[in-house]
């Protein structure tokens, strides 16, 4: 592992919500790394910090102590962060939510190439990729189809397109597979896995589900904000 | 670049094109308020243009019949017929008056001119202007006259004999003619206590009196409105106007009054307007919120997520107009009184709609830009 490149790098970062009486700490004083191409599971109880602890490393969320590093470059360091979260996150960080979240008023197509296209790839390279990774995932039939007629297990497909569609270094998935049944969960997983496999991309997610275990790399469990084991 | 707003408009079209409707109608009704002024400010100089006459000749002191009233010797008429540049005269008498038809009461406006004069109805549609002095009248095709129909005033009887189209008074009345004797006749009989005490006590006042309200001339060409009217001034105690300073003060009087009534009302529509367009602007992107933060998360930035919702509210806006302008035109002509839609108000209000629009989403772009990307993870 020590030869390999860091994607993400967490040192004592730490996240308090509120303050005073009723401040509460999320995640203490936390410290990781994630290389690329690792596939990491994100452990815990129900509030012990994982949303928190992800949305952090995906810069939507800002700690309040620590640093974070993110492809090598410095993001957070102690209450000075990067300016621009918005363009790293378009840039370099692919988003699945645990129920699909995708923008109903565009097709397909148009949620998969959305990012890209903003971040400055032609109209078509974005469809070509768009469709070749849609095809990948087997819902390359309904490019031109609203959210909203997609069955739970397509959407969640869409959303993983979406994720990978503008190349980025790190998928983040908060429970993407909450909304679907076993079967299906784990097979949506699997895919997961082996698409940032093939293209070499880290993967943190956040999962309840014990059968998923064996399909990581490596477990992060966090307890009371604390991580407890690496 | 995928264009957002027109991804959203598209889809969720009924909803939006039911929104801009509405909007529009209330557009509409802005429309044909400036129309009913522009139809006002028009109605109200027919008459007077209708003339067609270079000098008007009034009772000294007065600003003439279109503001104020106005009697003059009829007698006077001969002697400016004899000044130099002057190539016609008519006395003329104006009077509001209630015709019956089918024994519905139509307020009309009456005018009686010297029928061998220039003047003429100039806005003669059907028949001919009047020839014989008594018992012929003009009436405008609203009034519901037809020609060859008898009318009843007084003892008399009237033949319709010509119709005119689109003439009214200055105050929007249909405008009726007779020849100046019936009408002379018609205004003694119908005058106020006044001047039925002096029959009373005078007895035979009505065939030697013979008052206008105003006398109306013509020039000869080459001769300068003001220097006559100045020349005319000074032999007699009348006082002339030019056509032009008549059109001047009718506008003053009556149609400065209307048009700020008029203006506050379409003042207070705009704003009622835009304060809608914002409301709905609002509420549509409060409806969006959970796709504004997926689009902050997926690191949309701020440009992309304003432009939409500005976009969204032009569209708005510009589809309202349109709407409004459709609806302006297909009910213009329910309007009893004439409303003129001009096509530079319907553009000047465009612009005015476009501003609104972009005025009105800026609340919707100050929420949009205040969710937290963080809410669209979990549920
Ligand atoms: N925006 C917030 N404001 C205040 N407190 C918050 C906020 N978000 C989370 N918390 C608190 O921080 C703690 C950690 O929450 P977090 O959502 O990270 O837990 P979690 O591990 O994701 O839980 P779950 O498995 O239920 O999703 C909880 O005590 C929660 O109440
Ligand atoms: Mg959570």
């Amino acid at each position: 592992m020590e030869n390999q490149k860091s994607v993400i790098k967490v040192e004592k970062i730490s996240k308090t919500y509120g303050a005073g009486e009723s401040a509460v700490m999320a995640v203490k004083e936390a410290s990781f790394e994630i290389f690329k191409g690792e596939t990491v599971a994100l452990l815990g109880p129900s509030g012990s910090g994982k949303t928190t602890l992800i949305t952090m490393i995906g810069c939507i969320t800002e700690p309040t102590g620590g640093k974070l590093f993110l492809d090598g470059k410095i993001i957070y360091d102690n209450g000075w962060k990067i300016h621009d979260t918005r363009q790293l996150r378009r840039e370099k960080i692919g988003f699945i939510f645990q129920s699909h979240n995708l923008i109903p008023f565009l097709n397909v197509e148009e949620n998969v190439t959305l990012v890209p296209i903003m971040n400055g790839l032609s109209d078509e390279i974005a469809k070509n990729k768009a469709k070749e990774l849609l095809d990948y995932l087997g819902v390359g039939d309904k490019l031109h189809v609203k959210p909203s007629q997609l069955s739970g297990g397509q959407s969640q497909r869409v959303a993983i397109a979406r994720s990978l569609a503008n190349n980025p270094k790190i998928i983040l998935a908060d429970e993407p597979t909450a909304a679907l049944d076993g079967e299906r969960a784990l097979s949506v997983m699997q895919l997961l896995k082996k698409l940032a496999k093939e293209q070499d991309v880290a993967i943190v997610v956040v999962t309840h589900d014990d059968r998923m275990i064996p399909l990581f790399d490596k477990i992060i469990r966090v307890n009371d904000g604390y991580i407890t084991k690496e | 670049m995928i264009n957002l707003a027109q991804r959203d408009i598209a889809h969720s079209l009924g909803k939006f094109l039911t929104t801009a409707t509405g909007v529009g109608m209330l557009l509409g009704v802005v429309l044909i308020m400036i129309g009913v002024y522009r139809g006002l400010v028009d109605d109200a100089s027919i008459l007077l243009k209708d003339t067609r006459a270079d000098l008007w000749i009034v009772q000294q002191d007065t600003l003439g019949p279109f503001a104020e009233s106005s009697r003059i010797h009829e007698d006077i008429k001969h002697q400016i017929k004899l000044f130099k540049g002057v190539k016609d005269v008519s006395a003329v008498t104006f009077q509001s008056l209630q015709l019956y038809r089918n024994a519905t009461p139509i307020r009309v406006f009456a005018i009686g001119y010297d029928i061998g004069s220039f003047y003429t109805p100039h806005l003669l549609a059907e028949g001919r202007s009047i020839i014989a002095s008594h018992f012929e009248i003009v009436v405008d095709a609203k009034t519901g006259f037809k020609l060859g129909e008898h009318i009843t005033i007084g003892r008399d009887i009237f033949t319709v004999v010509g119709i005119t189209r689109d003439a009214v008074s200055s105050s929007g009345d249909f405008m009726v003619y007779f020849s100046l004797p019936d009408a002379q006749k018609i205004q003694f009989l119908s005058s106020n206590e006044q001047i039925r005490n002096d029959r009373a006590r005078g007895g035979a006042q009505e065939a030697t009196t013979s008052t206008a309200n105003a006398i109306i001339a013509t020039l000869h060409d080459g001769f300068d409105p003001k220097e006559v009217a100045q020349e005319i001034e000074r032999w007699k105690h009348i006082k002339v106007f030019t056509q032009s300073e008549q059109l001047d003060i009718l506008t003053k009087n009556l149609v400065e009054r209307s048009s700020k009534q008029i203006g506050l009302f379409t003042l207070i529509l705009l704003l009622v307007a835009s304060v809608i367009i914002s409301l709905i602007i609002y509420t549509m992107t409060m409806g969006k919120i959970k796709e504004i933060a997926i689009l902050k998360l997926i690191g949309a930035p701020n440009a992309t997520i304003i432009k939409m919702i500005v976009q969204q509210s032009v569209w708005l806006g510009i589809l309202a107009f349109i709407a409004g302008n459709i609806f302006s035109h297909g009910v213009v002509d329910l309007f009893p009184k004439r409303t003129i839609l001009i096509t530079s108000d319907a553009l000047a209000l465009l612009v005015i709609v476009i501003c609104v629009s972009i005025a009105g989403s800026l609340f919707g772009v100050k929420s949009a830009l205040k969710v937290d990307p963080a809410s669209a993870i979990g549920g």
